[in-house]
């Protein structure tokens, strides 16, 4: 058993932190406040490979597997305090590049992941939907099929990148009655007639990441968009999902060693009552408590990466990690205020924004109660 | 072969996925999407149990309801998987 990383994943690590402290964080807490999206700096992020970390060199890609990726991700949450543009860049990477590469035609790779990869085209998830969230296969977007084509209606709700997106994969039900067996996946394009976004969506955090819904109109969709077989939907939603809770919370592993860092520097330098904070064990076992959870949530990520690898089975893993790594960056980013005190609440501090972003890692990708479900269903409990 | 697949199916449909019918009611045809045997996640159950017991390859594009709607679908399935003719692909 090797805890260590490799000298090439330790030189990517502190290249990224390096590149994401000098180009990521101008103006954050004023994007933060209108909710602007850096759309220069995901170009940016292009242009080292984080677009397209686990792509295939062959459709522009890092190659990346799974232990470095998660590297990669954790430098980046590390260095970049902008955890609305690594949330978007989660969703573009999860939940739109990776299901084109696993279930898509040779035609659909090369249509859409050279220009994924290259910071050109953004993609975006539409499977939420105003009534249905856990439930996911509830869903009433319709596809109809009309000799070459489908012709879809309905709405999508809290998608993610909808404002800057290029491409959706929008998930459509073909036939209602047999539920997550008449589900389909569709390649939409954001110029096509009748596919219409809402205006961006005020949040709580996470606010630099655009958000909106998304409506569909007798949208014509070539049959040839269809993303996986006819009856897929749920294969390809699966996948995908699975895939996206294993690595949306590793760039949080950065976020939370970067505020513990400074929670441990503030409590040797912040004094009261004539001492270092830090000598209080109030203070200091809230800290060591940080720590815990932090290595925690790396030992479960790195685990879960390492299985990916070798082809593993991960349900299990990927579920326990999304489930405790979120619940671990809630807690952290509350003790982290409760640190900084007084100060801590205040914007200019950046730490309340940290906690603001943490608290839809308990929602997205599936609610923490999901992972729960998921978890005791692979345990053998129904 | 083919009714040892069928009738594994059928014991791991009642001891492992719990459904509350008989072994009567899952006759060949018995469509388990329809019926609600088969969910979305009952459906992986389904699959990583074939693979597994079989030892057969099931990728992520195999697991669809058309593979897995009835006892004679996931026969099939199963000795395609096996490299064996199954019953209706040799008539």
């Amino acid at each position: 058993m090797d805890f260590g990383l490799t000298e090439e994943q330790t030189a990517l690590r502190e290249s990224i932190e390096q590149f994401a402290q000098a180009r990521l964080n101008d103006n954050l807490v004023d994007n933060d406040k209108a909710g602007v999206f850096a759309r220069e700096n995901w170009r940016e992020c292009a242009k080292i490979g984080l677009v397209g970390l686990p792509i295939p060199e062959a459709y522009g890609g890092s190659q990346a597997d799974a232990v470095t990726t998660m590297v990669a991700l954790e430098a980046l949450g590390y260095g970049c305090r902008d955890n609305g543009l690594i949330f978007s860049l989660n969703a573009h990477l999860w939940a739109g590049a990776s299901p084109i590469l696993r279930f898509g035609t040779e035609e659909q790779r090369r249509r859409y992941l050279p220009a994924m990869c290259a910071g050109e085209m953004i993609a975006a998830h539409g499977m939420s939907e105003p009534g249905s969230g856990s439930d996911a296969y509830a869903l009433t977007t319709t596809a109809v099929r009309d000799g070459d084509r489908y012709l879809v209606n309905g709405s999508k709700t809290f998608i993610t990148n909808a404002p800057v997106a290029d491409v959706f994969l929008v998930f459509a039900t073909t036939d209602r009655r047999r539920g997550f067996a008449g589900v389909n996946a569709f390649l939409v394009d954001s110029d096509t007639p009748g596919l219409t976004v809402g205006e961006p969506t005020d949040k709580m955090g996470l606010r630099t990441s655009p958000m909106a819904d998304v409506h569909l109109d007798g949208c014509a969709v070539p049959a040839s968009c269809r993303l996986g077989p006819e009856g897929g939907g749920s294969a390809v939603f699966n996948w995908t999902m699975e895939r996206e809770r294993s690595f949306i919370l590793a760039a949080a592993l950065g976020t939370m060693r970067r505020d513990l860092e400074r929670c441990v520097e503030h409590a040797r330098t912040r004094r009261q009552f004539g001492k270092p904070i830090g000598s209080f064990q109030a203070v200091s076992h809230r800290l060591v408590d940080m720590r815990l959870r932090l290595d925690a949530s790396r030992l479960l990520l790195y685990r879960l990466g390492w299985s990916i690898d070798r082809g593993q089975p991960a349900g299990l893993e990927a579920a326990l990690a999304k489930l405790s790594v979120s619940e671990n960056f809630v807690q952290s980013g509350l003790d982290a205020i409760q640190v900084h005190g007084g100060y801590g609440f205040m914007t200019e501090y950046e730490l309340e924004r940290d906690l603001r972003d943490s608290v839809a890692s308990r929602l997205y990708s599936g609610t923490s109660e999901v992972q729960r479900n998921l978890a005791a269903r692979q345990l053998g409990l129904s | 072969m083919p009714s040892d697949v069928k009738d594994t199916i059928r014991r791991f449909i009642l001891d492992d996925l719990e459904w509350p019918g008989s072994a009567e009611q899952l006759s060949d045809e018995f469509s388990l999407v329809d019926e609600g045997v088969l969910d979305s996640l009952n459906l992986l159950e389904m699959a990583h149990f074939v693979q597994s017991h079989y030892r057969i390859r099931v990728d992520e594009e195999d697991i669809v309801a058309s593979n897995f709607e009835t006892l004679t679908a996931i026969e099939a399935f199963v000795l395609d998987r096996l490299g064996t003719a199954s019953p209706q692909s040799s008539r």
